[in-house]
């Protein structure tokens, strides 16, 4: 019994202590600086911040590098895709068009119309508010985080908790801010709670993300009348975001309010950070 | 000089556990999602690495990895490079207990590490206030483990053409 004791405490420190064959550090050390690590990430300090900030930059710009291959792979596939639906494309914009033919008639008024409610409506937000437009870098939509990593961080003035939109509709917001790049977490995620507004009912209620397409509305009031096809925007409450950006569309399930979001996540190239009200 | 051709080309033979451990740490596919389930690369890869041939993966680009991968996934520093030292912990320790190894004890063996790994891994999360879905870490698990044979088999022949390498 004392000799297998022994033999079981020698292979632990075999394993654990002893550098082995051409191991450079032991594992417990390694360890132990893990979990070091773990403990520095909770701490604030600027030279901290620095530090991350840059060996954050650094790995991302190593990630972009090395995601090339995969990403020119998946831009040949879907370019050779594309050429092998081109004839069925063909035939369908031919029958689109033979209908639109059919259906043309003046559209002078309804463009002037769409100039001034779209001039109205960019004077709305470019007036009260200021974004920065972003390339997405980085997308990888691991198991833990659904998340972007944009080329603009504090050097651009970007800040923990702005918005990040699509065009003009809520994605997510930001959570990690480094020089030159920071981390948009997706509405989708399972970390994301937005309080939000439902019209036309005028709701107040929590979109929570699980992982999946559809975040889901919680904490509606009992006797809510929400419905199929009602519009989900920001609510401005807590003062973290705007009020008024639009989200998506309610879809009711069998248990829970899903909400389509009115942008499509995985095509998303470009974002806009909102910096908030120009005056403040 | 079509000697030192084949030396260069089996000293890359020997480098490739390295290189796919930096690859899939940069890239972000440590953890391989298909259609229905989802397999985690990275704990096979350093496990079976560590077991058969330690001085293929040094603990320091094991580490390093780690860090890559916190940093590319948004998780805080140190929660993957402390999970990825506890799976070449338990493989070392697996490595100094075993007389005889087969797949199959690899394979049995490769539980425990698992779920000590996966344990540390929640805690740390837990922790550090990130919410993760536990019925997918579950899965995650299952066919990590399920897949443990087919990498076992692919990483052998890699070792055979790397010893043939060697002695030829």
């Amino acid at each position: 019994m004392e000799t297998s004791r022994e033999d079981v405490g020698i292979a632990i420190r075999s394993a654990f202590l002893k550098k082995g064959t051409q191991q450079r550090f032991s594992l417990f050390a390694l360890i132990v600086f893990s979990i070091i690590l773990i403990y520095v990430e909770t701490i604030e300090a600027k030279p901290l911040d620095y530090l991350r900030s840059f060996i954050k930059d650094t790995i991302y710009r190593g990630s972009v590098v090395v995601s090339l291959p995969s990403k020119g792979f998946k831009s040949v596939v879907s370019t050779v895709a594309n050429h092998l639906n081109l004839y069925n494309e063909i035939i369908k914009l031919k029958e689109e068009n033979a209908q639109l033919q059919e259906q043309i008639y003046d559209p002078g008024f309804l463009i002037f119309e769409n100039k001034q409610l779209r001039q109205l409506l960019d004077e709305q937000v470019t007036s009260s508010a200021n974004f920065v437009s972003a390339r997405v870098i980085l997308d990888k939509q691991s198991p833990y985080l659904n998340s972007f990593i944009i080329n603009s961080g504090s050097n651009k003035e970007i800040k923990n908790s702005m918005a990040a939109l699509d065009g003009k509709n809520f994605i997510g917001r930001i959570v990690d801010v480094n020089f030159f790049s920071s981390r948009v977490l997706l509405v989708t995620d399972l970390n994301s709670k937005i309080p939000v507004l439902v019209e036309p009912s005028g709701h107040h209620a929590i979109l929570s993300g699980h992982g999946t397409n559809e975040p889901t509305l919680e904490y509606l009031p009992e006797n809510h009348k929400v419905q199929s096809g009602n519009k989900v925007y920001t609510s401005g409450k807590e003062g973290i975001f705007s009020p008024g950006i639009p989200i998506g569309k309610v879809r009711m399930g069998t248990e829970k309010i899903f909400v389509s979001l009115f942008s499509d996540i995985s095509q998303i190239m470009f974002v806009n950070i909102n910096l908030g009200d120009k005056n403040n | 000089m079509a000697f030192s051709f084949k030396e260069i080309k089996f000293k890359f033979l020997e480098l490739i556990p390295l290189l796919l451990l930096f690859f899939i740490s940069l890239n972000g596919n440590s953890v391989i999602d298909f259609k229905f389930f989802s397999i985690n690369v990275h704990y096979i890869l350093i496990y079976y690495w560590v077991l058969k041939q330690p001085q293929a993966l040094g603990y320091g680009f094991i580490f390093l990895s780690g860090i890559i991968t916190d940093v590319v996934f948004g998780l805080p520093i140190g929660i993957s490079a402390l999970t990825l030292l506890i799976i070449a912990s338990v493989a070392a320790y697996v490595r100094a207990v075993t007389v005889r190894p087969s797949l199959l004890y690899d394979w049995m063996s490769f539980i425990p590490a698992l779920l000590i790994a996966n344990f540390i891994y929640f805690i740390a999360l837990y922790f550090s206030n990130y919410s993760i879905d536990y019925l997918y870490f579950f899965k995650n698990s299952i066919f990590t483990f399920i897949f443990y044979p087919f990498l076992w088999v692919i990483f052998g022949i890699l070792i055979n053409f790397t010893k043939s390498g060697s002695h030829a």
